[in-house]
């Protein structure tokens, strides 16, 4: 312990001159990758996203294979495409998948405040919103490639049981490879909006029951009232959900147009934290 | 260097700080004292940033915290409670730390050893002792080696080995030529570590000198007095401007002569003493009186000296 030895107040008091390397935004990557997969949580968390997948992926594999061939209305066989089979049994699993990475966007901010932690990060960081888009950024491409392990594994995992009824398709199809990558960006785009939702509530809880909020809550009660007022079903398609999945299976709007929309649910999230983290005394 | 200009903060309709104005000097270590609520924590934050004054500044190093281009290396800062997220090992909050100022792993090894740390660096902070984290805030204050170090009870929680260390280790960083600010309850540790020392009291700064000053100018030079004739050399000594109390039944308290006086006169009258001695004042006594008047949270019986310590 007593490896400092103290010294005698030299003569000189010549004020102290700090040196060596200063802040920068790759360091900040860095900082915030180290946080990220130092936490146990966050193994967990990965973990489920990718074995929710996989059991889905095995799962509808066997149920998909049972019905697909088959027209619901009369029982006669229908030539349903094979590429779409695939899709749906790739991304089942990431419903699930969502609600997780929401849960650990919130965590990732909201345990900060908690713990304390915040005071070290924003001394660290003063001007903050760096720290915030590093942290947004590792976030985003971590839960991207685990999105990407999942849907690909489940994808997999579906091959062996839909290949006995013959129903194949490539990984690399246009067709299935689009809707895979869609569907793994909003996961991604999922966990970056609960960062925001996070910064903005401070609070594990209260964040995490908001976001759970919006993403399951909020479509019910908007198609409750839809029942009673005419024109909330044009809202609908704006729901945070709803255009995340209508980037990849466009119904009332194109693609194009459903990802606009989840990128202003993003953007509101993320800049209305971005403001409060600004202004706020941590 | 720590400038504080008119630095104000309010909470609401409390005022926390109080137009505060000082200067912390490099090349020694300054003491920051006050009751609870004096607003020290609070003045902490706002050198770093964390909160934002309501009016006025304070600057480290010649300029706000926040446009230094390496903070960590500028402002080391040991803040009261606990800043390190509980799952994390104190390895990987270090590293983490480092990592935004590019600081090489070698300089976590070093802060490790520095505070003594090395055998739970890889066990989870959530684990640790009050003692074990206070060596991992100091730990990370030292991370960037910076210019000034700002320590919120540094010794709060360390055994008598650390708080003997983090004296030296204070004294040693001043000599260096940083500049170091740190605050603490325990006033003889206080008088022991620092060269300066700055009351706060509501907000407000009531002194601002050096201990040997502060200590001085608050003193009342008594002579204690033990003899079996206490009632015989109380009307020897009776005068207009000294004051003889009458601790315990044979030991008396005597304000406005010297000890010379005392023993001579005593002398002269052929009164025995078993005892004569000048009883010096410390920084405690010194503190106490600064802040009789400030303090926000008074425990019930202010007459007590030992209760009021024991509720700080």
């Amino acid at each position: 312990m007593s490896t400092v030895t103290p010294t005698q107040p030299s003569t000189s008091r010549a004020s102290f001159v700090p040196t060596g390397s200063g802040l920068s935004f790759t360091g900040l990557l860095r900082s915030e990758t180290i946080k990220l997969w130092s936490l146990r949580s966050t193994y967990w968390t990965y973990s489920l996203v990718i074995v929710a997948a996989l059991g889905f992926g095995v799962l509808m594999s066997f149920a998909l294979s049972a019905t697909a061939g088959l027209d619901p209305a009369t029982g006669a066989p229908m030539p349903m495409e094979s590429a779409q089979i695939f899709v749906i049994a790739s991304t089942s699993g990431l419903a699930l998948g969502q609600l997780i990475v929401a849960v650990l966007g919130v965590l990732s901010i909201s345990g900060e405040y908690s713990s304390g932690m915040i005071k070290s990060t924003l001394t660290a960081v003063p001007n903050r919103l760096p720290a915030l888009w590093a942290k947004v950024i590792v976030l985003f491409v971590f839960t991207f490639l685990i999105g990407l392990v999942s849907v690909v594994g489940a994808f997999l995992a579906a091959v062996p049981r839909l290949g006995v009824e013959n129903i194949t398709a490539s990984l690399f199809d246009v067709d299935v490879l689009l809707p895979l990558l869609g569907n793994v960006l909003f996961l991604a785009l999922i966990a970056v909006f609960a960062v925001g939702i996070g910064t903005i509530v401070r609070s594990s809880a209260g964040g995490i029951a908001t976001v759970l909020g919006i993403l399951l809550l909020l479509p019910t009660v908007v198609a409750l009232f839809s029942m009673l007022v005419e024109w909330v079903n044009d809202i609908v398609p704006f729901l945070f959900t709803v255009a995340g999945s209508e980037m990849v299976y466009p119904n009332t709007m194109e693609s194009w147009q459903a990802f606009l929309v989840v990128i202003a649910w993003v953007a509101v999230s993320l800049g209305t934290a971005a403001l409060l983290l600004k202004r706020r005394d941590a | 260097m720590i400038q504080a200009q008119s630095l104000t903060k309010h909470y609401g309709s409390k005022t926390a700080v109080d137009s505060v104005d000082f200067t912390v000097q490099p090349g020694k270590v300054t003491g920051f004292l006050g009751p609870n609520g004096a607003g020290k924590s609070t003045t902490m934050r706002m050198i770093v940033g964390l909160d934002r004054p309501s009016a006025g500044s304070v600057i480290v190093n010649g300029k706000p915290y926040h446009e230094h281009k390496a903070p960590l290396r500028e402002v080391g800062v040991l803040l009261d409670a606990k800043a390190v997220h509980t799952g994390r090992s104190a390895y990987n909050h270090l590293r983490a730390m480092a990592a935004t100022h590019n600081i090489p792993t070698s300089r976590v090894h070093e802060v490790i050893n520095l505070t003594g740390l090395e055998s739970v660096a890889r066990k989870r902070v959530g684990g640790f002792s009050l003692g074990m984290g206070q060596r991992l805030g100091i730990a990370a204050a030292l991370l960037g080696d910076p210019a000034t170090l700002i320590l919120d009870e540094p010794v709060n929680g360390l055994d008598p080995e650390g708080v003997q260390w983090v004296r030296k280790l204070t004294k040693q960083l001043a000599a260096e030529g940083r500049t170091v600010l740190l605050s603490s309850h325990l006033m003889s540790e206080m008088a022991l570590t620092a060269d300066h020392i700055i009351v706060l009291g509501r907000g407000r700064v009531i002194a601002d000198a050096s201990v040997s000053d502060i200590i001085a100018s608050a003193a009342q030079n008594t002579v204690r007095v033990r003899t079996p004739h206490t009632a015989a050399l109380a009307a020897l000594l009776a005068q207009a401007d000294v004051t003889i109390t009458n601790v315990e039944q044979d030991v008396l308290e005597i304000s406005g002569l010297t000890v010379n006086e005392i023993g001579d006169r005593a002398a002269a009258a052929q009164i025995s003493l078993h005892e004569l001695s000048a009883v010096s004042a410390s920084l405690e006594d010194a503190y106490m009186k600064l802040t009789q008047n400030e303090v926000e949270y008074r425990t019930g019986d202010t007459s007590s000296r030992t209760e009021t310590e024991a509720a700080r």
